[in-house]
């Protein structure tokens, strides 16, 4: 199966329930007008081909680019370089992000023009390189621990947001949402998974994920800080009219120019960036660099498709479906906001990325599809209680924010570490473009049909509900999947010199082939190296055995997460090799460990350049 | 049981779970899945950059009968016989048992004149995979499985003392017996391996295989040692 028709059925998966149950609505309870109608199903099949096209550009271009960045910062020689490199990278993801000039343009008129849109663009901009930079330093560093790294974060927002208006709380938050768009998420993903796979060690599952969290909080402290500098507290003023456009083709065309140059202007500064260094440094070879190019003009492609049909069929559409619903009883409108952001959320882009790179990561481990359902319903909640929000106006943001906020943090330290970074990326990853547009209509079409609610204020505490909320879930996911993890002991240095340091070509080798649980293979090569082996290969699997373990209720099978070693060696010491690794204890108890051998013509020169005594011991880093 | 070989299935992605339950029904204990991709023979899609595709590869350690019930059964179960649906290999890998010194060697070289296919192994630096499977197309091989892994750690001297642990990818190429020597040659002078650093490449003989696109032609089943 090729990679694209893959994509595009994965999409198609995801998309097709959203259609149904809009088309249902609009069949049963929801008079719309057939011209918006025809636009939302055009929408559809744009939403299907841009998406998939776009996330197969992502996966030529942005991961490898983010990979030969991450490379470029954790290979430099002094802190000067990894900080100016990271906070650059945050920055100019950001300030080209267009969600956020029109937040921005939000902000300046509702406060009066007191608080201009480029300086709340810069000023987030800022906040959120800050943010990737301190992210950086904590990943290379493995100090302090992400949980922690995140509850100072959220303890220093969580003191900020008694000193600010309930508005400014909302727009903080939204903030966030506008900055973590469909662009920025899988660039700053990708840069997460380079960042730990140059790292390696034992953290490295771990520290793959948590940038996107990082750096949403990034948002939220400057706009919270610029409203207690600026003593700006209340927001006046009117979010302006929404006109439903007419016509079916004519709003989609006329949408595209406008799309595409938005789309191009926050692709432009990774690009430049990347290209500049390429020039200067990485030198990559040519054919890599036109798949490179290749997948950058099918990222614009696709995401030009994905955002015109967004704008122009889905947003109508879920205005109107809000006004409509707003008309009827308050609890048909948590209802249906419940099922609509259940289902929503799974056509957001980042989501798409976020669970390819969770099944590369853990190689299978955690099954994306629980990742996907818990999302869903925490997003499903986090609409159904904005509804609750709109229809009854005593119940206020922070009632739900700072409890989901505090709870999560508290359940971070006990919840299995790799869903912790998940956790808080998946708040940002949450509120992309779908949310932005179709969710946030349906809300403010809901706001505006009930008296008490106020749609600016409503409207902006949406996308701060939809990206705290699958924080909270998730976390209590990851409490529950948490796994025994395995401790290194350390062992005394055994002083074995090589004995095979020599240049020699011999046909006539022995492949051994280990396999044990994750976090060991460290500890294979270690102890092989010791008794004369030299280079050594890690994979990463995941296993069975005659007992399998399996979830009960949702029927997913565990399975535990294996690393295969390869060491080539001289037919004449495999055998110390494989008597050595049988012999420790911890390898036969807890890596439950299994060797194979072979014996294997292999074409190899073997030189060693590493002298084991200078060979750290892994487990006491 | 005697755990004398270990046998290889390549599928698509998402199946390795399905594979891996009907070989415990036969009677295997457990198995390794790794996530690995194929490659696509087109120009044109070549072009585009849509060489990927997803595959799972699993391992499990089997007897030399169950070796040849598994490639019956799942072979049946899996269609392998028709093209892009998966194949499945086996290659003798002793089980290590401590007291039990060389008591295979004499086999092994005997399998090894026997063997009809054989599987080429080369592990090279991240990236040069596609080099990698180019030169062995142009010697006749017709396409490879990737899987990616890492290199034992060396400690550098950056800011932050990161083990640095090289990317790597590992190729794997199934290929008939008379291509075995063509394939190595051009791999091992196009990639320079004889340079150190460069990568390693080693051949392991296949006592049978399943699905192999040169069987379809010839409806011979893989040479059964």
């Amino acid at each position: 199966m090729s990679l694209l028709f893959e994509k595009t059925k994965e999409v198609l998966r995801t998309l097709l329930p959203v259609v149904i149950i809009v088309l249902l609505l609009c069949f049963t309870i929801v008079d719309v007008e057939a011209d918006v109608l025809a636009r939302f199903i055009v929408s559809s099949v744009m939403l299907l081909i841009g998406l998939a096209i776009f996330l197969w550009g992502v996966d030529l271009s942005m991961n490898p680019i983010g990979e030969y960045m991450s490379q470029e910062i954790a290979t430099s020689k002094t802190p000067v370089k990894i900080a100016i490199l990271s906070f650059l990278l945050g920055f100019l993801v950001t300030v080209a992000e267009p969600d956020l000039l029109i937040l921005g343009t939000q902000i300046q008129s509702a406060s009066g023009g007191s608080l201009g849109a480029t300086v709340i663009v810069y000023m987030v901009s800022v906040g959120v390189g800050v943010m990737i930079m301190f992210g950086v330093f904590r990943l290379l560093g493995d100090k302090p621990s992400y949980s922690a790294f995140m509850a100072i974060t959220y303890g220093i927002i969580l003191i900020l947001s008694f000193l600010v208006s309930e508005e400014f709380l909302a727009i903080s938050f939204d903030a966030s949402g506008a900055t973590t768009g469909a662009l920025t998420t899988p660039f700053v993903l990708a840069i997460s998974l380079g960042l730990s796979k140059v790292k390696g060690g034992k953290n490295e599952e771990e520290n793959s994920f948590g940038l996107v969290g990082i750096m949403s909080a990034g948002p939220i402290l400057s706009v919270m800080l610029m409203s207690i500098i600026s003593g700006q507290k209340n927001i006046q003023g009117q979010a302006a009219e929404y006109i439903i456009a007419e016509g079916v083709f004519g709003p989609i065309i006329r949408k595209i120019p406008e799309i595409f140059v938005e789309s191009l202007i926050a692709l432009l500064p990774i690009i430049v960036l990347f290209f500049i260094y390429n020039y200067v440094k990485f030198k990559i070879p040519k054919d890599d660099i036109i798949r490179i190019i290749n997948g950058l003009v099918m990222t614009l492609i696709g995401l030009t498709i994905f955002l015109t049909g967004v704008y122009s069929g889905f947003m109508d559409m879920g205005m109107i479906i809000g006004i409509e619903l707003g008309k009827m009883n308050p609890w048909i409108l948590v209802g249906i906001g419940f099922i609509l952001g259940l289902i929503v959320v799974l056509v957001e882009p980042a989501v798409h990325v976020l669970g390819e790179q969770i099944e590369e990561v853990t190689s299978g481990y955690i099954p994306i599809s629980l990742i996907r359902g818990t999302l869903s319903i925490g997003v499903g909640i986090a609409i159904a209680l904005s509804m609750v929000r709109i229809a009854v106006p005593e119940v206020k943001l922070w009632y739900f924010l700072l409890p989901g906020f505090l709870i999560a943090v508290l359940l971070s330290f006990r919840s299995d570490p790799v869903f912790v970074g998940i956790a808080y990326d998946a708040g940002g990853v949450a509120s992309g473009p779908m949310t932005a547009t179709f969710v946030l209509a349906f809300a403010q079409g809901a706001a505006t049909i009930i008296d008490t609610a106020d749609v600016m204020v409503d409207g902006f505490g949406v996308i701060a509900m939809v990206a705290t909320a699958p924080v909270f879930s998730l976390m209590i996911l990851g409490t529950i999947f948490r796994h025994k993890k395995i401790e290194y002991p350390v062992v005394a240095k055994q002083a074995v010199v090589s004995s095979h340091l020599v240049d020699e070509i011999s046909l006539d080798h022995v492949c051994i082939m280990v396999i044990v649980n994750r976090g060991l293979a460290e500890r294979v090569v270690f102890l092989a190296r010791h008794s004369g082996a030299k280079g050594a290969t890690i994979m990463r699997g995941r296993g069975t055995t005659a007992d399998r373990q399996v979830l009960p209720i949702i029927n997913i099978e565990l399975q535990p997460e294996k690393e295969i070693v390869w060491f080539i060696t001289p037919t004449d010491v495999y055998e110390t090799i494989a008597q050595s690794l049988m012999d420790d204890t911890l390898l036969n108890q807890d890596g439950e460990i299994k060797i194979f051998i072979s014996p294997t013509e292999a074409m190899v020169r073997t030189f060693t350049t590493i002298n084991p005594n200078n060979y750290e011991q892994p487990g006491n880093q | 049981m005697a755990i004398d070989s270990l046998f290889f299935t390549i599928v698509n992605r998402g199946k390795a779970n399905s594979v891996l339950h009907k070989a415990q029904e036969c009677g295997a204990e457990g198995g390794t899945i790794l996530l690995g991709e194929g490659t696509v023979q087109s120009k044109l899609l070549n072009k585009i950059g849509l060489t990927e595709i997803h595959k799972e590869i699993v391992i499990i350690p089997v007897s030399d009968q169950l070796s040849d019930k598994l490639h019956d059964e799942l072979s049946k179960a899996f269609l392998f016989h028709k093209s892009n649906k998966g194949i499945a290999f086996t290659i003798p890998f002793r089980r290590w048992k401590p007291g039990l010194p060389g008591q295979n060697e004499t086999a092994d070289s005997s399998t090894r004149e026997n063997a009809s296919y054989f599987c080429i192994v080369t592990i090279v630096d991240k990236g040069r995979s596609r080099d990698c499977i180019k030169s062995a197309r142009a010697a006749g091989a017709r396409g490879g499985t990737l899987i990616h892994g890492r290199g034992a750690g060396i400690p550098t001297d950056f800011y932050y003392p990161l083990v640095i642990e090289p990317q790597k990818d590992i190729i794997l190429i199934i290929t008939a017996k008379d291509k075995v020597y063509p394939i190595r040659e051009k791999i091992y002078t196009d990639l320079e391996l004889g340079k150190a650093g460069n990568g390693i490449l080693f051949t392991f003989p296949v006592t049978r295989a399943s699905g192999l696109f040169e069987q379809r032609t010839e409806d011979s089943k893989g040479g059964a040692s």
